[in-house]
């Protein structure tokens, strides 16, 4: 993996292996019940509703009895500089208020609710729509006593504001604290992995340090089958993705004919 | 110096000044901006203690481990378990959100009830439990007086095997109704199937793992099917890039399911002849020999034609598969390709452990059994039986019965009385209960013939097929009481409610989760403290029958629930071959295959219990494999292609009454010798095809529940805009069906079948068959709030139910409906 | 406003007239003046004296707490350092986390038995009888609690970064009495992470913990990647 930026720190990414993804959504409503994030009586409008990361269904298109559904895993891309002198990811660089950044030293990409203006920038910008505005505050009645079961860990969100994947960067955090307890100041592979690894139970989501070569993504990402979605924008994703299927890949960008390089011969 | 308005002014200039230099405009601005930041509506999570409590997932059948993370008393997520053996670390997406289901007042009871509003308004009054039990031990005590104890019912949603199961039924048998009625599943049909064909009555125990090759009559392997935590691991280990054989998994099923779509063949045969297939892959077997010779010459019964003692001649099962299921036969029942059909044999006939497996979409409602046999039947004919990575023979678990039953005389006259769903009858010879013929009988009889019904663990109003029938029954009885912990339809028509806990909140136990290959006992605890005034079922059973005093309470002699457990645990222990503890990087199905041999990690029956209660389990992985001259327990002491039991059945009532007859109420529309045998028969009781010339079928996904258990509202984000659309759901039409009905996409449309009508709007996809109408199960509630109650429609509420041959259970997948454009 | 007595004004201020020139308005311009100071000594004393008063509600804790007792040597607790002695009662949990003001069962472990003291004071008679002997949680106001929206460990201070405990706590370890708990009525932040010194002035690092104050001690002890938004927000 050849280093995208200057500095020698971590970079958190992961790997969706698409073959194994059976579009079950226990990723979506770990990530909803690990993150505090709120649920709406009417979560059918996507426009509104909150998923931090989202199961998209595609199709080969072709007729029944030839049909082939696959799904795509979408959380936030953790976007990361360019390599070409430095540009932030979209968001980044859009936001007025400095609620979002990446943060060199882990590659993820912040979002501080309480710095957040919702201006919405951000969500423009960002070509994966992995970013969500509040339009109204966390849906907690009280008569209902659903507050007693979120988690301390991330805090609720007001509304007005952007929220998205952080990678749950708090069980980072947790792990730290937890090394640290033990007295050590690094932490290992399978200490820090992000709600949704940690469900997925097909187990086709793998966590890592993209730039550590013991990690198990950084061994991944280098297979022939890797690939990362919207790849000639340039915004240096770190989620991959792998699928054999040329059909799935071929639907990861807008390919002008002739520059999409199939993998097997066949589908 | 007066203070005039010029003065005031001054005053004012001079405070403006001063007030620069005091911190309060920078404080107060920064005040407000960190205020919008806090708003106080905004719930603030208390911080505490982080603790970790395991213990078992019971939202289905499944038994996945679960971890449940807590922050001082507090439950705050739900993970799954990696120590477990069932799971290795996955859960379902609805076990995930379990917690929305604990904590959401406004789906739950929060203290016993009884009606004080209209029947199904859901206006309840609180009343403490003793006056709860009062009221119903004072009712059943009444109906044995007055010498009807028959009156009294039960419909249980728990599984077959398990405590609870047997708790609510001895409570029945010892206030003496015979009419204890349990919900249809797969596992009964599955059961059924063992019973004839193998001659024990356990569930198909899939050695799915081990497996090459997976050959799936419409199973929802994705969707849900068996142990979803299990199958979906095995899922992953089948498609793992560094595996060094991967599975081939075949798909039947005339929808792109999730299960379909990710496949590696998919084969789509017209929905109800799924029968026919498996018997024309059978043919290619036997024809082009890729059969096991040896298993089927030793160790099967009714292969070859046969001659009874009686000198009669019986066709076998090889002349009757190679007489009528040849692949083009075949391919004209199911609209298949001949060839298809020849190269799907072939690719399950050349593996080295194929598994043909049964049970449509989760599992969660019965099947056909001349479908299941068939199936069954590929797997004895590549002899794939009792061998790693096939369908392995179990005996019963080892669990201890319960102490004898004590009856009176009012309970002994009562059980001799007939049970009102016939089962057990000449018409339903191998069926221990049939939900649809008890509420028929209570819709045709002018006043009911059930007076209190008591409803355990089940919906019926909401999960049955011809849900308006359900509901119609139900209203005619007169008291009906429920022990659902949750608001839903069937206990908004309750009269009394003894809420029960949540799964999180009480120790009740899982016996062999559906299609695991090795004995499981999984038993779940209370993880956080009951949070409302509920009461463990079983403890209330306890309760009640003590206060209803006399022999009833002599059979109840346990002072609490947990003891009864333990009674039926004692097998276990002295079984002398289980596990209690688990390393996960010896997964039980490698340690199966290997020949584990490991002596129990307990050496007393307490330290036994202690373990099972703190891990969750008991498992055993030592296995007699083949072994095939003592696991078949069947009158041939073989695999039976060819029933004897259903033989003797047949000619035991044709003593009474004319074969003809003996077959027409068994509902076999072929002959005596087929009727043992796995066959397919085209479904006589389809409507009039030009009134209604489509098919709908119902069909369930891993992301919406749709058994007794609500939704989490967590798992609405999952579901896709083309299946939820603000509070309309949508019905998947090939483009074909719809151009022939005039539909585009989104379009609002009206199902209409025998049974009712739905509105629902159209999505337009290749994924599903030509004539085919799909609809989810899971949608369409009438009770709980605001997150399920009104979203989309319940297909049940228009499907017409048929009987399925011999087994007498619901057929609910060909329901004759036509589109109206709206 | 109080009158001035203009008579006696009046004399004055003929006299000072013939020393200022004859185009200032000696008697306007000292009345503006006056006005002007009014307003503006007034302003300062809403200002400094009565928008605290206002903004902070006052909460006494339920029970005093001597926080000097417990870390003198003879009151058994050990520790080599006054933070070793703080974390004997504020403990580390297994995981790292920390249990901030402790439960009732960490007292109990020293004060277990509810009928004799230890020492010798009516406030821990009062303790034992009212909360050890019925083994209820005293409602402590927590002084230091950061919002929500802060998350803060105390072990990568505390253990990794090697800070004392008075670096942002003060002397509250060696206090004898607790001080009344003061609440922002707008914000809901206790007064001793942000409003103790009103005037913004910072003398102490204990004096103040907002955002500002933990990033400026990052970059001077060079934990400069510590100043990314996520490790401090949650």
């Amino acid at each position: 993996m050849k280093k995208d930026h200057g500095h020698v720190g971590k970079k958190y990414g992961m790997v969706i292996d698409l073959d194994k993804c059976t579009g079950c959504g226990t990723c979506m409503t770990a990530c909803a019940a690990e993150n505090n994030v709120s649920v709406r009586k009417d979560e059918s409008d996507k426009e509104r509703s909150i998923t931090w990361i989202q199961l998209y269904q595609i199709s080969n298109g072709k007729k029944f009895p030839d049909t082939r559904y696959s799904y795509f895993p979408r959380p936030c891309m953790h976007c990361d500089e360019d390599g070409r002198g430095g540009h932030h990811p979209s968001c980044v660089s859009v936001c007025v208020a400095s609620a979002t950044k990446l943060d060199p030293h882990t590659g993820i990409v912040s979002q501080i609710y309480t710095r957040c203006i919702g201006c919405r920038y951000c969500q423009a910008a960002c070509p994966f729509d992995a970013r969500y505005f509040n339009w109204w505050d966390a849906y907690f009645p009280k008569e209902k006593g659903l507050e007693r079961y979120l988690s301390p860990d991330v805090s609720p969100r007001m509304r007005g504001v952007i929220e998205k994947c952080s990678f749950c960067h708090h069980r980072l955090m947790r792990a730290k604290n937890q090394a640290y307890a033990e007295g050590r100041r690094e932490i290992e592979e399978h200490e820090y992995i992000t709600a949704c690894t940690e469900a997925c139970p097909v187990q086709a989501i793998t966590f890592g340090d993209l730039n550590n070569p013991k990690h198990k993504v950084h061994e991944l990402i280098q297979l022939p089958t890797a690939f990362r979605l919207l790849e000639r924008l340039n915004t240096k994703p770190k989620v991959y993705y792998l699928s054999t299927k040329d059909w799935v890949r071929r639907l990861a960008d807008n390919y002008r004919p002739g520059e999409f390089k199939r993998l097997s011969k066949g589908s | 110096m007066q203070m005039k308005r010029r003065n005031f002014i001054k005053f004012l200039v001079g405070g403006v000044a001063g007030i620069q230099l005091t911190p309060l405009p920078w404080k107060f601005t920064d005040d407000v901006a960190i205020w919008t930041q806090n708003w106080p509506w905004v719930p603030v999570p208390p911080v505490g203690a982080v603790t970790k409590e395991k213990t078992v997932c019971s939202l289905c059948r499944g038994a996945c481990g679960i971890e449940v993370r807590k922050i001082d008393n507090r439950a705050v997520k739900i993970e799954g378990r990696s120590d477990y053996p069932v799971n290795p670390g996955g859960i379902c997406p609805l076990g995930m959100g379990g917690l929305q289901l604990l904590y959401n007042e406004s789906i739950r009871f929060t203290s016993p009830m009884k009606r004080v509003g209209p029947r199904g308004s859901g206006v309840f009054m609180d009343i403490s439990w003793d006056e709860a039990l009062d009221i119903l031990s004072g009712r059943i005590s009444k109906l044995r007086k007055k010498g009807h104890p028959e009156a009294l019912a039960a419909i249980d949603g728990n599984p077959n095997e398990s405590t609870m199961a047997l708790m609510v039924e001895r409570l029945l048998k010892a206030v003496g109704s015979p009419n204890y009625v349990s919900m249809p599943s797969v596992g009964d049909t599955c059961s059924m199937v063992n019973y004839l064909q193998q001659g024990t009555g356990e569930m198909m125990a899939y050695d799915l793992e081990n497996a090459d090759c997976i050959l799936s009559f419409g199973s929802g392997l994705l969707e849900g099917w068996g142990s979803p935590g299990r199958v979906l691991n095995a899922w992953g280990l089948w498609h793992d890039a560094h595996a060094k054989e991967k599975a081939v998994i075949i798909q039947v099923e005339a929808r792109a399911s999730n299960t379909a779509s990710k496949a590696d063949f998919w084969i789509t045969p017209k929905p109800g002849t799924e029968a026919a297939l498996a018997l024309g892959i059978a043919h290619v077997l036997i024809k082009d020999r890729l059969c096991n010779v040896s298993f089927i010459e030793n160790y099967c019964f009714g292969y070859h034609d046969w001659k009874s003692l009686d000198g009669q001649e019986h066709k076998g099962f090889k002349s009757m598969v190679l007489d009528e299921y040849s692949p083009q036969q075949v391919a004209g029942i199911t609209g298949l390709q001949a060839d298809k059909i020849k190269s799907l044999a072939h690719e399950f006939g050349k593996a080295k452990a194929p598994i043909a497996i049964c049970g449509k979409g989760k599992g969660s409602l019965n099947g056909s059994l001349y479908e299941f046999m068939a199936i069954q039947s590929l797997n004895a004919l590549v002899g794939n039986i009792n061998k790693p990575g096939g369908v392995l023979v179990h005996e019963a678990m080892p669990l201890s019965d319960l102490q004898k039953l004590k009856n009176d005389q009012i309970s002994l006259r009562g059980l001799k009385k007939q049970r009102l769903d016939q089962a057990g009858t000449s018409k339903y010879p191998f069926t221990n209960s049939l939900i649809n013929n008890f509420l028929d009988a209570i819709l045709k009889r002018h006043q009911s013939p059930v007076d209190t019904l008591l409803v355990f663990k089940a919906n019926p109003v909401f999960t049955l097929p011809d849900t308006t029938a359900c509901y119609k029954a139900l209203k005619k009885i007169p008291f009906i009481v429920s022990f659902s912990p949750f608001k839903d339809e069937t206990a908004l028509m309750a009269d009394l409610i003894l809420p029960d806990h949540t799964y999180l909140e009480k120790m009740d136990d899982l016996v062999c989760p559906p299609g695991l290959q090795y004995p499981f006992y999984g038993l779940t605890k209370s993880v956080v403290d009951p949070v409302y005034n509920t009461e463990n079922t079983g403890d209330a059973i306890i309760r009640l029958a003590k206060k209803i005093g006399g022999s009833v309470a002599e059979s109840f002699q346990w002072p609490e629930y947990e003891d009864v457990l333990k009674t039926r645990a004692s097998g276990l222990y002295s079984n002398g071959k289980g596990l209690v503890g688990y390393d996960a990087s010896h997964p039980v199905w490698k340690m199966q295959k290997a020949g584990n041999r490991a002596a129990p990690d307990y050496s007393t029956f307490e330290e036994m219990w202690e373990a099972i209660k703190t891990g969750g389990f008991w498992f055993t992985a030592k296995h007699n494999y083949q072994n095939y001259s003592s696991i078949f327990k069947t009158p041939s002491k073989k695999f039976e292609f060819f029933s004897l039991r259903i033989k003797s059945a047949i000619d035991i009532a044709a003593k009474q009454k004319p074969l003809k007859k003996v077959l027409k109420d068994l509902g076999v529309a072929k002959n005596a010798d087929e009727a043992c045998m796995p066959h397919y028969s085209k479904d006589e009781s389809s409507q009039d095809s030009t009134e209604y010339p489509l098919f709908m079928m119902p069909y369930e996904m891993i992301n919406l529940a749709s058994e007794w258990a609500p939704n989490p509202p967590f798992s609405n984000k999952t579901l896709l805009d083309n299946q939820l659309r603000n509070d309309e759901s949508f019905t998947d039409i090939n483009p074909q069906t719809a151009k022939a009905n005039d539909l585009k996409q989104g379009d609002r449309v009206i199902i209409k079948s025998l049974a009712g009508r739905i509105k629902v709007r159209v999505n337009i996809t290749e994924g599903a068959m030509p004539g085919i109408v799909y609809l989810p199960l899971g949608f369409g509630h009438t009770a709980y709030d605001e997150f399920l109650k009104g979203k989309g429609v319940n297909p049940n509420d228009i499907i017409t139910t048929n009987r399925d041959p011999v087994s007498g259970q619901i057929v609910w997948w060909n329901t004759a409906v036509k589109l109206i454009k709206v | 406003m109080e009158k001035p007595d203009e008579k006696l004004g009046e004399g004055f201020l003929s006299s000072l007239n013939d020393f200022v020139p004859p185009w200032l308005d000696l008697r306007s311009t000292l009345s503006t003046g006056f006005f002007l100071l009014a307003g503006f000594i007034a302003a300062l004393v809403v200002g400094w004296i009565l928008f605290p008063m206002i903004l902070y509600s006052k909460q006494p804790q339920p029970i005093n707490f001597n926080h000097a007792v417990h870390i003198d040597e003879e009151s058994g607790i050990e520790g080599e350092t006054e933070t070793e002695k703080c974390l004997y009662c504020h403990e580390f949990r297994e995981d790292g986390s920390f249990a901030g003001i402790p439960k009732i069962d960490k007292c109990i472990e020293c004060h277990d038995d509810p009928e004799s003291s230890i020492g010798e004071t009516l406030e821990e008679k009062e303790f034992l009888q009212n909360y050890v002997a019925e083994e209820k949680e005293v409602s402590w106001f927590s002084y230091y609690r950061q919002p929500d929206c802060v998350y803060f460990s105390h072990i990568a201070h505390v253990n990794m970064g090697k800070q004392e405990c008075f670096v942002c706590h003060g002397d509250h370890g060696k206090s004898e009495k607790i001080p009344v708990y003061q609440q922002n009525r707008l914000t809901g932040y206790s007064i001793n992470i942000w409003g103790k010194r009103l005037s913004g002035w910072k003398t102490n690092t204990w004096d103040r913990m907002k955002m500002d104050d933990c990033a400026e001690c990052h970059t001077k002890t060079g934990h400069e990647e510590n100043n990314a938004c996520f490790v401090c927000h949650k």
